[in-house]
């Protein structure tokens, strides 16, 4: 999650928000979520599970999310 | 009762007290999805509110803003209830949807931090990589409290 928050903070394009899944089942059940944390970029899950800086901008900034 | 045992709230207390700037902490309240079974005793914005200024109680650099028009807010939010994390008074897009209860507490807690950095903790090179960003990215991440 502090990735997420991290990237957020370094760069204007980027927002991150934390949801907590069985607060909103409904939006959950939408992207679904197995396992957390899952990450969803724009709308589109990504993958599940932490993963390093590294990974995490490799995975985030690839191309795609447009 | 208290969020923190005594010496996690000492802690939070020390870490707090380092901020290099400013940061506030936006509770947004509005229509909440209907809680799952179980759940139901629960007050989900009165408690996320509770949390929210326990912690603002934790440092003279954390604030807390309650908004119950968050509409007029100038702030946006997808969801209630919800918290904004803003450094230095500007909306840089951090969120917690939810009540940040359990495990999640740390999340916040860490947001608070981060956002009272004057300089990032990402490495130089992530740095680098994310000026060259052209378009705009929506990162969620899905949570538990357990």
């Amino acid at each position: 999650m502090l990735l997420a928050y991290r990237t957020a903070l370094a760069s204007p394009r980027i927002r991150a928000a934390a949801i907590e899944s069985t607060e909103f089942p409904t939006l959950a059940d939408a992207m679904d979520v197995w396992a957390v944390p899952r990450i969803v970029v724009n709308g589109v899950p990504q993958w599940d599970g932490a993963v390093p800086e590294r990974v995490f901008l490799d995975r985030v900034l690839a191309p795609g999310f447009e | 009762m208290a969020i923190f045992r005594s010496d996690e709230e000492a802690k939070v207390r020390e870490l707090f007290a380092a901020l290099e700037r400013p940061v506030e902490l936006v509770v947004a309240h509005g229509p909440e999805e209907t809680p799952l079974p179980g759940a139901r005793d629960i007050d989900f914005g009165a408690e996320t509110q509770r949390i929210a200024e326990e912690l603002a109680a934790l440092g003279d650099a954390v604030t807390v803003r309650v908004e119950d028009e968050p509409a007029d807010a100038g702030i946006r939010f997808e969801r209630y209830p919800a918290v904004a994390v803003l450094p230095a008074g500007e909306d840089v897009g951090i969120r917690y949807y939810g009540l940040p209860w359990g495990y999640e507490l740390a999340s916040l807690v860490g947001a608070v931090l981060e956002a009272g950095r004057r300089t990032s903790s990402l490495a130089a090179e992530s740095l680098d990589r994310l000026a060259g960003l052209d378009r705009d990215l929506a990162i969620d991440v899905f949570v538990t409290p357990t």
